[in-house]
């Protein structure tokens, strides 16, 4: 045996310096219980017959509008965006969070994203996924969709590069490609271990093929980290680019309610909020079912909880702002359509969405009410519901009510829209259940940081 | 090049290790680790990653061809919309950003495979299922005549198990 050298105090990994998870007790215990949870079990089975199901049904819809076209949707003048639309920003908005956590929150150290930045970074992949689906359930003819990627026809004509839809493509291709790709790389040590610890030659077989030879050696992590670090760094505007860009297709129109400076931080704001919403709809049950209380701790919850809070009060102050912008331009056509969307003909849906993304999360200022995951999680079926009906407040109202009476109208969502709105549930749960038997929802390697190394010269030579 | 692979338990066993390996001048070790540990780091102190460098390329080559490509075409077709400018900067930031982005992010990524040499077909002497559990490993490439001195010295230092491979 070696002569003891001096006590070894283990240098924390900056990133999860402040999390500590004193029920987790060594390298081992992590490998064990997350990979614990790829384990199918009958309410795993339901769950994704349920999602399957929803899917089914929007597929079924779809089929049905493809056949009889779009005027089954319940699109009519002067109103010509309506749910597709709304969820398309809906489900854009949901994938901020995941890069806000695992991107943003990276660079500012935050350790509490460590137990969630795995879900919401699958999370995210899956909502741009859905959300890259609604342009094309919005076009009449939904096989010539290729003609939205940006190449020039034969005449060499290119598509108009001043155009917010352009931009849009751009934007979400770009997002989705570097959120794939972040995804990708940080589950690539995670497969490794997979790989040497799954006994069925068949998955163990997969698993080497995605870990691609990963070897834990130290030339590895030193050039993985660094690339960790840059991509985090690129994922960061991107994130606020890309919802900037999806408020510009309204922002640059003249429609009222949408001509205004306060769409890019306001939109960037609500997708976050939105995010987090969904994150706790997410992180709340997995942390449940799979027993991992100890793992995603109520500290983690309650920082992620505060985090909604602040973007709640965010996009609460959005929403003053754009009624003191009306008010104060002394714009007519402005006015009279911020009033119709709080005391007119929409007030309904702006008041659901009040109530459910500024007055309800006000609850989140009560320390007790943070650290209770049940209301954590009723809270963010509301919000997700808040959220939705704002994209609807930002679409239907504008187009609804523009300037001249002519061009006034109003607009019902019929049971197509319905039934594809369900099917985008579908089809983002399946995925995301599918995820969760796959591969780790929680980061074994980045849990690892977390836990104290074993050492032989420290109190006797335990943790 | 044949060498001798040490397991270890603890974390201060291998950076001793290591210290002591490099002091007597094994030169080629290579550490692994289940998770990145700035101890190991600062043991073998090693270089720091050029990964950087290829972002920097793929980020300003993006961006040059994001702005670019949105110029060439508008010139190509010279359509006044809205009386802009035919090549208006403003606009096309959007364009350089989100290729700068893109680009940047994919060369820094195909930089980390190269650099790091994933992917790789086969699993390289030396390397132990338990190093992405629990354990730490240290791989000493050393030539038959001196394969003995860094066994002692792995085992002076706790590893718990020592093996030749070649």
């Amino acid at each position: 045996m070696a002569t003891a050298a001096a006590p070894m105090e283990p240098r924390p990994n900056v990133p999860s310096a402040t999390v500590r998870l004193p029920a987790v007790k060594d390298y081992e215990q992590v490998d064990r219980e997350i990979i614990a949870t790829l384990r199918p079990t009958l309410g795993w089975f339901a769950a994704l017959a349920t999602a399957i199901l929803c899917l089914l049904i929007g597929v079924s819809a779809w089929f049905y509008q493809v056949y009889a076209g779009l005027g089954v949707a319940g699109y009519q003048p002067p109103v010509m965006w309506g749910v597709y639309i709304i969820s398309f920003v809906f489900w854009v908005g949901i994938g901020h969070a995941g890069t806000l956590i695992s991107a943003i929150l990276y660079l500012f150290r935050a350790g509490f994203r460590t137990s969630i930045y795995r879900c919401a970074e699958a999370m995210t992949v899956f909502a741009v996924m859905t959300a890259g689906l609604f342009p094309i359930l919005h076009l009449g003819r939904p096989w010539k969709f290729f003609w939205l990627i940006p190449y020039p026809n034969w005449r060499l004509l290119w598509p108009q590069f001043k155009s917010p839809l352009v931009w849009d493509v751009f934007a979400i291709l770009t997002y989705l490609t570097v959120s794939s790709t972040f995804l990708y790389i940080g589950l690539i040590p995670d497969i490794a271990v997979l790989r040497d610890r799954e006994t069925n030659p068949v998955r163990k077989q997969i698993y080497a093929m995605m870990s691609l030879g990963w070897r834990n050696s130290d030339r590895e992590w030193r050039h993985f980290t660094r690339a960790y670090l840059f991509l985090a760094a690129f994922s960061t505007p991107l994130v606020l680019s890309v919802h900037s860009v999806v408020s510009f297709d309204f922002a640059m129109a003249l429609t009222p309610g949408w001509h205004a400076t306060i769409f890019p931080p306001y939109f960037v704001a609500g997708a976050i909020f939105s995010g987090l919403g969904m994150v706790f709809t997410i992180i709340v049950p997995i942390r449940k079912f799979f027993k991992l209380q100890h793992y995603v701790t109520l500290n983690d919850l309650d920082a992620a909880a505060k985090m909604c809070l602040f973007t709640s009060l965010v996009v609460g102050l959005a929403y003053l702002t754009e009624f003191q912008i009306a008010w104060m331009s002394g714009n007519k056509i402005e006015q009279d359509y911020f009033w119709n969307r709080v005391f007119g003909q929409w007030a309904w849906a702006a008041w659901i969405m009040i109530i459910c993304n500024m007055v309800l999360p006000l609850s989140l200022f009560s320390q007790k009410l943070r650290r209770n995951p049940s209301w954590l999680f009723i809270l963010s079926l509301f919000i997700n519901l808040g959220m939705w009906f704002e994209r609807f407040v930002i679409v239907v109202p504008s187009l609804s009510h523009e300037f001249e009476p002519w061009q006034w109208g109003s607009y019902a969502p019929t049971w197509v829209d319905y039934s594809i709105l369900i099917g985008s549930f579908g089809w983002f749960f399946m995925w995301f259940l599918l995820f969760i038997k796959q591969l780790p929802v929680i980061a074994i390697t980045e849990m690892k940081e977390v836990v104290p190394p074993r050492l032989r010269n420290v109190g006797g030579g335990g943790h | 090049m044949p060498g001798l692979i040490g397991a270890f338990a603890e974390l201060d066993s291998t950076v001793e290790a290591i210290g002591d390996l490099r002091r007597n001048r094994f030169a080629e070790l290579t550490v692994y680790t289940p998770t990145p540990r700035h101890e190991l780091e600062h043991a073998l102190a090693a270089p720091r990653s050029t990964v950087r460098i290829f972002t920097l390329i793929g980020g300003l080559c993006g961006a040059t061809f994001g702005y670019w490509i949105a110029i060439w075409t508008s010139s190509y077709w010279p359509l006044v919309v809205g009386g802009k400018a035919i090549a208006s900067w403003v606009p096309y930031t959007i364009f350089g950003f989100e290729v700068m982005v893109l680009i940047g992010s994919l060369s820094t990524v195909f930089a980390m495979f190269a650099l790091a040499r994933v992917p790789r077909l086969t699993m390289t002497v030396g390397y132990d299922p338990r190093f992405s559990g629990g354990h730490f490993g240290i791989w000493v490439a050393t030539a038959p005549d001196r394969a003995k001195e860094a066994a002692d010295l792995l085992k002076k230092h706790g590893a718990v198990e020592v093996r030749h491979e070649s």
